[in-house]
């Protein structure tokens, strides 16, 4: 009962939330009961409702969600800057001095509104932004990575490459699934070195994407890895993309993992090695 | 390892247990009395699960539990995934149960995992195996299909080594979120196939008894924006309606669709989000209902136009309105008989089930697992565990594996796909003239996810790219060769290549389907015998609209965007004109061009430049206080501009940055205006309709001559004076390959950007 009367006394101070198709409906009052809530998902459908609308009085509410701790709130606030892409140019100029001038929250926030709204002219700023390494917050070097992989140009490669060099994983992660889906990618050359990485969980992300590439140069260190890494999640990627090179030359290695003591590494081996026949 | 769980009852006045009794299965036990078990999914509650499309939602801790008995006093046993250790910290977002009832698909996330793969789990042995999905990408909403396969939506992206080695998946109708589309896949792991995409989402497949799946599309092309019902065969080919495009249907978004016999589907009616995407139960007719055997069927002369729904929770917001206390939301539903009142396992969460509210109040929707009596609306619990979801219930029983659907793949056709009908002029969306259609024209869509800035325009049209125009011949057939899996969208055009009527959504085919319809959607409750061998268009031989042409180079070649005489006297350069860039790839910069723009240089800004020397009356824009927003004359140079919607006694914010030209022609957002209650007075006009070149007033000022089958100046489109009267900067009549641009520029969606000017392409 006490959780119900909570949920009606919120009701009542809410008011009924208006009736509205997708896209339509939204106004500067539902940002803004959205943001009062804190609720994310209500504050993501009210920005995205307002998609087309002229709202002078959305804008300092979305404006400051760009500063939210929430990575998806702060994405969908510089979503809807880039379907007004005049005040996005004016906010761009305000961010890539934050760039260069601001905190790493600062950095944070700018990377991701430069990276969601595809300000390529920001490129080089972000390049030289990633470049000084260490001296930024894990959170910054986290969204120089995102924006990097949100533009997938290879502009961007240069941040991709510091974020595989990086001292966090989550980094190096993040650089490497991010490098697979640049437009445009020539190879994935740079992500071989990061099958040895210390961390399972960076090893894992390398061999998937290596997979994905078809990267028959390192078929050597995928059976390696299969056969020998103590992360079941690392065998599981390498059998996986060591099926999808499909080089002849792993079927030791596979017929091997079939009989890994993890069904899961187990499982994926038998189904790539069907496809080496 | 087993534990009971403690059942509880929320309302107890409304949802006392009672006797099981009705329109059940067997008349000793109720609608449960001859199930010994059920499977329930159970997640971490959560509030941010995302719109109704959103597939990915990761809390560790879900489980698949099995009920035994299915009643509020069973014994409740965890069956997965508790007994592998690597699979920690686990989420299941979807399962399916076999038809045999002895192996369990689903979709799921460990802690080391980075994305939902596949997994399948062995219920004799509670062993889990995984199925070899790609690790980086997530594989959602998996259910089983005859013959050993499973189906399932992805992110990841269908490929072809020829025409798209390395595509990046479409995201969705808001330019945000990456779309999740069809595949299969053997339950060993093996055999994957990735299916025709949409330009949006695909769903919650479910597996109906004639061996088609019926799933949830996101149908957005312009300002058509909702999530239909749509079948497919279970190769992923044959796709067809099924409910809420033409009909009236119950809500914005119709979800989870389970059938419950033949022609009939439990669904969840609701809107896009805020709703934890939950929403009323609706009984689906896909056809005419009719009684057989006890069993009420619908698949009688199953169309769109035919489809009704019955509300079986009529209490329920189908809209994002919070639900009210003791009403609650249903996430999902699942029949237990085929009577007219069938009894139903339901997921059930009580209060204002509405993301803002229960956000507000630092609560969760908390889904338990009852039965419902559709007949007497009365809920009875079976399991809601505090703090969790007790989701997707279902009878640990066998089923009857349907018949296989497959086999529409015809390996002649190699890596394109076959389209066309029988007779164009058999429709049931719009009346032709006889004779009126000279051909049908092909058009690509694409999203952002090839760099474009999240938008294409000011319209709200997806990218095009024309492929080009099939003829039409006399007996009304036509067929072409198109690329596979690509999105394509139909426009029925004129000899002067003006579209006479839009397919009003997108289409798509596998390689080697052919899909050929009787008309230009027709009548669907009507039998037709497709036989495209015997049409005059067979005999002719497909028309190829690039069907095997690379995506990278279905573009104009950079010396063609600005030339305004690529279509030569016999007809022939035509397909050299494919995206309809306006300008240049960044609109703030001066003296850039575009294959739109090269008209009005060459033609129209000695007049219709900046100063407006024409003289045409401007219009001017005001909010509701009277205070000017904007000024505007008529414009076609490429000047960049930067339009301030905010209100004349303060700076304002800019909000539309393009060219001139691109303003002047596509105007504001016309929608944006009456939703902000701006005013408009004075001489304004929107001179390019998106996707109506015909009813455009600058097509029908050029006055366009005669395009096919080979370009006569002497036939013109409307019988007003050309503008040519008046004269163009060129001293000439203009060009047709400059009336085509026009043309195509409007009726591919008045977008300011295409694959030639996409910003993606510069260095930076």
């Amino acid at each position: 009962m006490k959780t119900m009367k909570k949920l009606i006394a919120v009701a009542l101070m809410l008011g009924a939330a208006s009736v509205a198709d997708a896209g339509k409906g939204g106004s500067a009052a539902s940002i803004q009961a959205a943001i009062a809530s804190n609720g994310q998902d209500a504050i993501l459908a009210e920005v995205e409702r307002t998609e087309t609308l002229e709202c002078s009085a959305c804008v300092p509410l979305v404006t400051q969600l760009l500063t939210d701790n929430r990575y998806a709130v702060r994405e969908v606030a510089a979503w809807w800057f880039a379907k007004r892409p005049g005040l996005q140019q004016r906010l761009a100029v305000q961010m890539e001095a934050a760039l260069q001038g601001g905190d790493s929250v600062g950095i944070r926030n700018a990377a991701d509104f430069l990276g969601t709204t595809k300000e390529y002219k920001a490129l080089p700023l972000l390049r030289a932004t990633m470049s000084r390494g260490s001296a930024l917050t894990v959170d910054a070097r986290l969204a120089l990575v995102r924006a990097a992989g949100y533009m997938a140009h290879t502009g961007g490669n240069p941040i991709l490459l510091a974020g595989m060099a990086d001292s966090d994983a989550s980094v190096r992660t993040a650089a490497v699934f991010a490098w697979r889906d640049v437009l445009g990618q020539a190879n994935v050359t740079p992500v071989e070195p990061l099958l040895t990485d210390g961390t399972p969980q960076v090893r894992a992300a390398a061999a998937t994407v290596i997979g994905a590439y078809r990267d028959a140069r390192v078929v050597g260190s995928l059976e390696q890895l299969v056969m020998n890494d103590g992360d079941v999640t690392v065998r599981r990627n390498a059998a996986w993309a060591l099926g999808k090179i499909g080089s002849t030359q792993a079927t030791e290695a596979l017929t091997a993992a079939s009989h890994d003591a993890s069904p899961i590494v187990a499982s994926v081996a038998r189904a790539s090695l069907h496809a080496l026949h | 390892m087993t534990k009971t769980f403690k059942s509880i009852a929320i309302g107890a006045a409304l949802f006392t247990m009672g006797p099981l009794t009705g329109c059940g299965t067997d008349d000793s036990g109720g609608p449960l009395g001859n199930v010994d078990a059920l499977i329930i999914l159970q997640r971490p509650a959560r509030n941010d699960d995302g719109n109704v499309f959103s597939y990915t939602s990761y809390i560790a801790g879900a489980h698949l539990l099995k009920l035994s008995p299915p009643t509020a006093a069973g014994t409740v046993t965890p069956i997965c995934c508790d007994q592998q250790p690597e699979l920690a910290g686990m989420d299941i977002q979807s399962y399916d149960l076999s038809f045999d009832a002895t192996q369990i698909v689903f979709s799921g996330h460990s802690a080391t995992d980075s994305n939902y793969g596949l997994y399948l789990l062995t219920l004799a042995t509670g062993e889990v195996q995984s199925l070899n999905s790609d690790p980086g990408r997530d594989y959602v909403y998996p259910i089983f299909l005859p013959g050993n396969k499973i189906l399932f939506e992805t992110n990841n992206v269908v490929s072809n080594a020829v025409t798209d080695p390395m595509p990046a998946q479409h995201v969705d109708e808001y330019e945000r979120a990456t779309t999740a589309q069809v595949g299969t896949i053997n339950i060993d792991g093996t055999g994957e196939e990735l299916g025709p995409r949409n330009l949006s989402h695909r769903v919650q497949p479910s597996l109906a008894s004639d061996g088609r799946v019926i799933f949830t599309q996101w149908d957005h092309l312009g300002p058509e924006n909702q999530g239909d019902l749509m079948f497919m065969a279970d190769d992923m080919t044959t796709l067809r309606e099924a409910f809420g495009k033409e009909g009236d249907s119950a809500s914005n978004s119709t979800l989870k669709a389970r059938e419950i016999s033949p022609g009939r589907m439990v669904a969840i009616a609701t809107a896009r989000d805020r709703t934890v995407q939950s929403g009323a139960i609706i009984d689906v007719r896909l056809g005419l209902p009719y009684e057989q055997d006890g069993v009420l069927r619908a698949d009688n002369m199953m169309s769109e136009a035919n489809a009704t729904f019955v509300n079986l929770t009529p209490d329920v917001p189908v809209d994002m309105t919070p639900s009210s206390d003791t009403v609650g939301r249903y996430y999902d539903a699942f029949p237990l008989d085929q009577s007219e009142h069938p009894q139903l396992l339901v997921s059930w969460a009580d209060g204002p089930v509405e993301t803002e509210e229960l956000a507000a109040a630092g609560l969760n929707a908390e889904f338990g697992t009852y039965l419902y009596d559709t007949n007497t609306q009365e809920r009875h619990p079976i399991m809601q565990d505090p703090g969790m979801w007790d989701i997707m219930a279902r009878p640990l029983q066998t089923r009857v594996a349907p018949p296989a659907t497959a086999a529409e793949i015809d390996s002649s056709i190699g890596e394109e796909a076959l389209i066309g009908s029988m007779n164009v002029y058999d429709s049931t969306l719009h009346q032709f003239t006889p004779g009126s259609i000279y051909g049908v024209r092909m058009m690509e869509g694409f999203s952002s996810e090839e760099g474009f800035p999240e938008m294409f325009g000011t319209t709200e049209f997806e990218g095009h790219a024309a492929l080009g125009v099939a003829k039409v011949q006399s007996d009304g057939s036509w067929l072409a060769h198109i690329p596979a899996n690509v999105p394509i969208h139909l426009q029925a055009v004129d000899v002067f290549g003006m579209s006479l009527f839009n397919e009003p959504v997108w289409t798509s085919a596998r390689p080697g389907e052919s899909r050929v319809c009787g008309g230009c959607h027709e009548n669907r409750a009507i039998t037709t015998v497709i036989d495209p061998g015997i049409t005059q268009a067979a005999a002719f031989g497909p028309f190829d609209a690039m069907g095997e042409v690379p995506r990278a180079n279905r573009i104009m070649a950079p010396a063609d965007v600005t030339n305004a005489n690529l279509i030569a006297a016999d007809g022939t350069g035509i397909n050299k004109l494919v995206g309809m860039s306006w300008g240049g790839s960044d609109p703030t910069q001066t003296g850039t061009t575009g294959a739109v723009q090269q008209v009005f240089n060459d033609n129209c800004v000695s007049c219709h430049g900046a100063d407006n020397k024409a003289g045409i009356p401007g219009y001017t824009i005001t909010d509701a206080k009277g205070n000017v927003v904007l000024n505007w004359t008529f414009n076609l140079s490429a000047d960049p501009i930067t339009v301030n919607y905010g209100p004349a006694t303060d700076d304002g914010p800019a909000m539309q940055t393009f060219s001139a030209s691109y303003f002047t022609m596509a105007g504001p957002d016309m929608e944006a205006i009456e939703m902000n209650n701006l005013m408009i007075t004075g001489n304004f006009k929107v001179y390019m309709n998106p996707e109506d070149a015909a009813n455009s007033i600058l097509i029908q000022k050029v006055n366009p001559t005669q395009l096919f089958p080979v370009p006569n100046a002497a036939v013109r489109a409307f019988t007003t004076t050309p503008h040519s009267s008046v004269g163009y900067d060129s001293g000439r009549e203009l060009t047709p390959t400059e009336f085509y641009k026009l043309i195509l520029a409007a009726d591919m969606g008045a977008n300011y950007y295409a694959r030639e000017n996409n910003p993606h392409a510069s260095s930076y």
